[in-house]
């Protein structure tokens, strides 16, 4: 009697010890690492603020993409709206995608912020921010550059495009992104 | 910013006003709200958060709360925009449920432990006395040592 319950705790105690170990298996697997740069863009698929349905990234393969994401309760993204608009009316021209990414939003709000701020390229929704933190955004305003081929170029810029050095360096990778 | 979002605030109060005159069941309190809902940005609750996203979604549910809606609806809302990950709490039914009985069905197995191991260790000391050893003299030398120690005492 007394061996067969010390049995079953110890069974018991190994159940728990290996269930733990599952959990952190699982953990360790299904956490999010911050892209490599220079290497595949992550993919996501997103459903468009207007709500006229879903982009896929990888639907976009053989473009250039800018991907800003930003919110509405960001001061620096509203400084920078205008200059990212004026920059996809350049841009689109020569086959530059622009797509915003609304980071951790109430929707209402970001619909008022881009009618606010004339802002005409697609903008997806991110209200989870799984997509922010598959690409291990730090904050917003974030402006990543990917390629033709669906790699991002090997850099990125933390905050508002206004500012002029991140200005030269947000040509710079539409450039990169341009010409691989 | 504060002082533009107590302005922004105030007038959606006061344009939610025929509304709310309108509301028909108990109305749910942005305090009990702050504690139900996390700020997505800080990751705790709205209620220990002063981040911007957080003011954000408090004036929202300010918002929701002058229509009338519900605490259910508010938080139905809210996962819709930012996800599952905005409860404070998972939610009470499918898998989520594991994450509240979990907790419950250790503490009662570690509390059965405990009883089981408390009813062992009293009952091994209430037990019957253990024979005395064998010494392994036989009796003869058994007799001469307890007269040799009987002179001691």
């Amino acid at each position: 009697m007394t061996r067969a319950l010390k049995l079953s705790g110890q069974a018991i105690a190994l159940a728990v010890v290996a269930g733990m170990l599952g959990l952190l298996v699982w953990k360790l697997t299904h956490q999010s690492h911050p892209p490599k740069l220079g290497g595949p863009a992550p993919a996501f698929s997103l459903k468009r603020l207007d709500g006229g349905g879903t982009v896929d990234l990888t639907s976009l393969r053989g473009k250039p993409v800018v991907l800003n994401f930003w919110a509405s309760w960001c001061p620096p993204c509203k400084s920078e709206a205008s200059a990212l608009e004026a920059a996809y009316r350049r841009y689109r021209a020569q086959g530059v995608v622009f797509l915003g990414i609304d980071y951790h939003d109430v929707t209402g709000d970001a619909r008022t912020f881009l009618s606010h701020h004339d802002v005409t390229y697609t903008t997806l929704q991110d209200g989870s921010g799984k997509v922010g933190d598959k690409y291990g955004l730090t904050g917003v305003p974030e402006t990543f550059f990917v390629d033709r081929r669906g790699r991002l170029v090997g850099f990125h810029i933390e905050g508002p495009i206004t500012d002029s050095k991140l200005a030269a360096e947000f040509r710079r990778g539409v450039h990169a992104a341009l010409s691989s | 910013m504060i002082v533009r979002l107590a302005a922004a605030l105030v007038a959606t109060l006061a344009l939610a006003a025929p509304a709310a005159a309108a509301c028909t069941h108990p109305r749910t309190s942005l305090s009990y709200m702050e504690g139900q809902i996390m700020c997505p940005t800080c990751h705790t609750t709205l209620d220990q958060s002063d981040s911007p996203a957080a003011l954000r979604i408090e004036a929202e549910i300010s918002k929701r709360i002058a229509q009338c809606w519900t605490a259910d609806q508010i938080r139905a809302e809210l996962v819709q925009n930012f996800g599952a990950g905005i409860l404070a709490a998972p939610p009470r039914k499918g898998f989520d449920l594991l994450a509240w009985w979990l907790p419950i069905g250790a503490v009662i197995l570690g509390a059965g432990l405990l009883a089981f191991g408390v009813w062992r260790w009293s009952r091994g000391r209430d037990g019957p006395e253990p024979p005395p050893e064998e010494s392994g003299l036989d009796a003869e030398s058994e007799r001469r040592l307890d007269e040799a120690l009987a002179r001691f005492e």
